[in-house]
């Protein structure tokens, strides 16, 4: 990580809070029409597709009946589900889009997920060991870990890990690789489990159950089309998030580095260890704004369509202090992502021979 | 009945699997909000219909409640929330008609005040027209006329005529046959509200004498008095119902009980919370919040919902002064004490409304 003063780190950390307090002072209105027109932009296309759904014998309707309903869970998971529990438009005051009471559309509890992901994941961003979110305790992304022969198949656990990414995200917290380690006991595990079955047995009943049941007939075409629409969210989803952390230049920090941090330093640090992809208007919507994952990790809590208007601000600040800002095209990002999973599936000695797999910061 | 019971309960478990929350049927309302705001579920719809000027800062609002809604009895209030510039405010009313008027016409209506500064009362005088919709909750409260005719004083202060309105206007309807007294005490003869409609009240409902006491007319100004109490018959056999600003509620209990009224004969209902007196008990301790796992100590000065927000949190509030029940939350061990009433809660674990809770030791919350 890039060094700095204990003086540059507050000046850093004031340049941020002015572009923070400017936003916070202006919220209102246009926010909450925003949230609650996309709000409404899922509902129709989940109605929509759920209702074409049962004609999907029809293979163009089949179509746009799948991509209807995933496009609806991508829309909820991503700019509603997730930016709402992070707190973005609690000042709104509404029930419905509260973050303590929100409970999305996928196997993982709003409760988990809070503690997961926006305790410990937005607090400890990157720090290896501290942050589960960091490789998911499955991949191998950095030479903080020790390389071991399974790693060699880490590709093939990737590709689970997309497909399956609600389950995966779903079952984080039981923290399986402590459980194998000893650390803790299954026993330990179990309040969590239980949410964790009643959750997930909702979310398959519903889609793999209830509506291919009522659309008897034809439930067969109905289950493939509830499966293609989860299954278009999870790929997505994760390909999202892995552009988020895991790009070429996204850095990773030690346990020692971050401890007694200041703010300053935790701004750094979620600068540094976030990455960025660029898109069009569609891109950040379906990526819950997550393709501003830098500006999302220093101001979690800023409803994000406001990321675009300030991206260029952080940029300024960024330069001024001669941080780096990681950012690129979609197809970039993700190609590093996939040379970095890659890369960290051979053993250091292999990986040093082909200098187009030396990544940015390893060390 | 138990049939239906049970088929909205199977409902509402279906609904749960399907939409991930509680009242399923809200999760149709952003769609339905904008066929037609009436068809709303999360709260119950109501349509302004006509709006009228009492006085110069006092309007009454009438409003047409889907009918869904379940009605209420003279005395009593209800929430309204209404979004003001995204955030969506709710806040306690007195319904100043009768409960006839729900039932004939399906109408009711609040009459509302502008309080200096007040962010709510501003915006309905200034923003809520005719035709636009605002949500409405059921109506409570136990400011209710005696169910067997006796005879009864109300002291009403300003605004707080809203409720004694529509207890009036019930008592004529019904022809409550016991006296009625009203002492109702405005600043000016400027800010008598809904005057019209006391006078006409009173000529046709004979039980009733109306007083109406400016007391700021004059050079120096008269506030109610052991006179005013004395002109009205047989006192201490009355039920006596008290509406007003804080001065003037603790004034009047001051001189009923010099007049030896029975404490459990004086019903009051409050427009701002109350500060029961928590001198004698040592407040204060750690508080836990334990969704967010945040703890932070408190030195009793405080009530819970500030203490929340002093730690960065965001609960969900609406009146802040105890009416509402926005901010209940469930508190899981420690004691908290009500600032309304001064009572200590339960050790362990049930829901309390946190605007009005002050801890007593150490308390966890679920926030
Ligand atoms: S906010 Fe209304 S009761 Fe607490």
């Amino acid at each position: 990580m890039k060094t700095m003063t204990e003086a540059q780190l507050s000046e850093l950390e004031r340049d941020l809070n002015v572009i923070r307090d400017a936003v916070v002072a202006d919220l209102g209105e246009r926010d909450a029409q925003y949230i609650r027109r996309i709000v409404r932009l899922h509902r129709t296309l989940e109605v929509g597709g759920r209702v074409m759904m049962p004609f999907g014998f029809i293979p163009p309707v089949f179509v746009a009946a799948t991509a209807a309903l995933g496009i609806s869970k991508i829309i909820e998971n991503m700019e509603i589900g997730h930016n709402v529990m992070h707190g973005q438009y609690d000042w709104m005051n509404d029930p419905g889009l509260h973050s303590q009471t929100y409970e999305w559309d996928t196997v993982c509890t709003g409760e988990s997920w809070r503690r997961t992901h926006n305790y410990e994941h937005h607090t400890y961003t990157n720090i290896i060991g501290k942050d589960r979110d960091y490789g998911y305790a499955l991949l191998r992304l950095s030479d903080d870990d020790k390389w071991k022969p399974q790693h060699t198949l880490q590709f093939i656990n990737y590709i689970l890990l997309s497909v399956f990414f609600q389950w995966g995200v779903g079952l984080h917290e039981l923290e399986s690789e402590r459980i194998r380690r000893g650390e803790i006991r299954l026993r330990d595990k179990l309040p969590f489990l239980k949410d964790f079955f009643r959750k997930g047995g909702r979310q398959a009943f519903k889609d793999y159950l209830f509506f291919p049941l009522i659309t008897f007939p034809v439930a067969p075409v109905v289950l493939a089309g509830n499966l293609g629409a989860n299954l278009i969210r999870n790929l997505w989803s994760s390909t999202v998030i892995f552009c988020g952390h895991f790009t070429q230049d996204a850095e990773t920090f030690t346990e020692a580095e971050c401890e007694g941090e200041s703010k300053g330093h935790w701004y750094l640090r979620q600068l540094t260890g976030s990455s960025n992809f660029t898109g069009g208007k569609w891109v950040h919507l379906l990526s819950g704004h997550l393709s501003y994952q830098i500006e999302h990790h220093v101001f979690p809590d800023l409803p994000a369509h406001r990321y675009p208007e300030i991206s260029e601000q952080v940029q300024a600040v960024c330069r001024k202090h001669g941080i780096p800002y990681n950012t690129g095209s979609f197809a970039r990002q993700y190609g590093t992502v996939l040379k970095r999973i890659f890369a960290f599936s051979l053993p250091d000695r292999l990986r040093a021979r082909v200098p187009a797999l030396t990544m940015g910061q390893a060390t | 009945m138990l049939a239906r019971q049970n088929q909205s309960k199977a409902l509402q478990w279906l609904g749960k699997q399907l939409f991930n929350r509680e009242d399923p049927a809200a999760f149709f309302d952003p769609l339905l909000e904008r066929v037609n705001p009436m068809w709303v579920q999360q709260y119950t719809p109501a349509r302004v219909v006509q709006t009228l000027q009492e006085t110069s800062d006092t309007k009454t609002f009438v409003l047409k409640p889907a009918r869904r809604w379940q009605g209420f009895e003279a005395g009593q209030h209800v929430n309204i929330c209404v979004d003001i510039d995204g955030t969506r405010r709710n806040r306690t009313f007195s319904l100043s008609s009768s409960p006839i008027l729900w039932q004939s016409q399906g109408l009711i209506t609040l009459t509302i005040k502008r309080l200096p500064g007040g962010l709510v009362t501003n915006w309905l005088h200034d923003h809520l027209e005719v035709g636009a919709v605002l949500g409405l909750g059921e109506a409570f409260g136990d400011f209710l006329i005696p169910e067997v005719a006796t005879p009864v004083l109300f002291i009403a202060g300003g605004s707080g005529i809203t409720p004694v309105l529509s207890q009036l206007e019930t008592m004529a309807a019904q022809d409550y046959r016991a006296p009625v007294s009203l002492l109702y005490y405005v600043r000016t003869s400027e800010d008598v509200i809904a005057g019209e409609k006391l006078e006409a009240l009173a000529a046709r409902y004979p039980a009733l004498t109306l007083s109406i006491i400016p007391t700021h007319d004059g050079a120096s100004p008269r506030y109610l008095s052991d006179g005013d109490l004395g002109t009205v018959p047989g006192l201490n056999g009355r039920q006596i119902f008290l509406c007003g600003p804080k001065g003037l509620m603790d004034l009047a209990e001051e001189l009923l009980q010099s007049r030896g009224v029975r404490e459990r004969d004086i019903h009051c209902t409050y427009f701002s919370a109350p500060r029961a007196n928590l001198e004698h008990q040592a407040l204060g301790g750690q508080v836990q919040f334990s969704h967010s796992n945040i703890e932070v100590g408190s030195e009793g000065d405080a009530n819970l919902l500030e203490i929340a927000e002093a730690a960065g949190l965001t609960p969900q509030y609406g009146c802040r002064m105890g009416i509402c029940h926005q901010c209940s939350c469930r508190k899981t061990s420690g004691t908290v004490i009500n600032r309304l009433t001064g009572q200590a809660s339960g050790p362990g674990e049930e829901n309390v409304q946190l605007c009005i809770s002050v801890p007593q030791g150490p308390v966890s919350i679920d926030v």
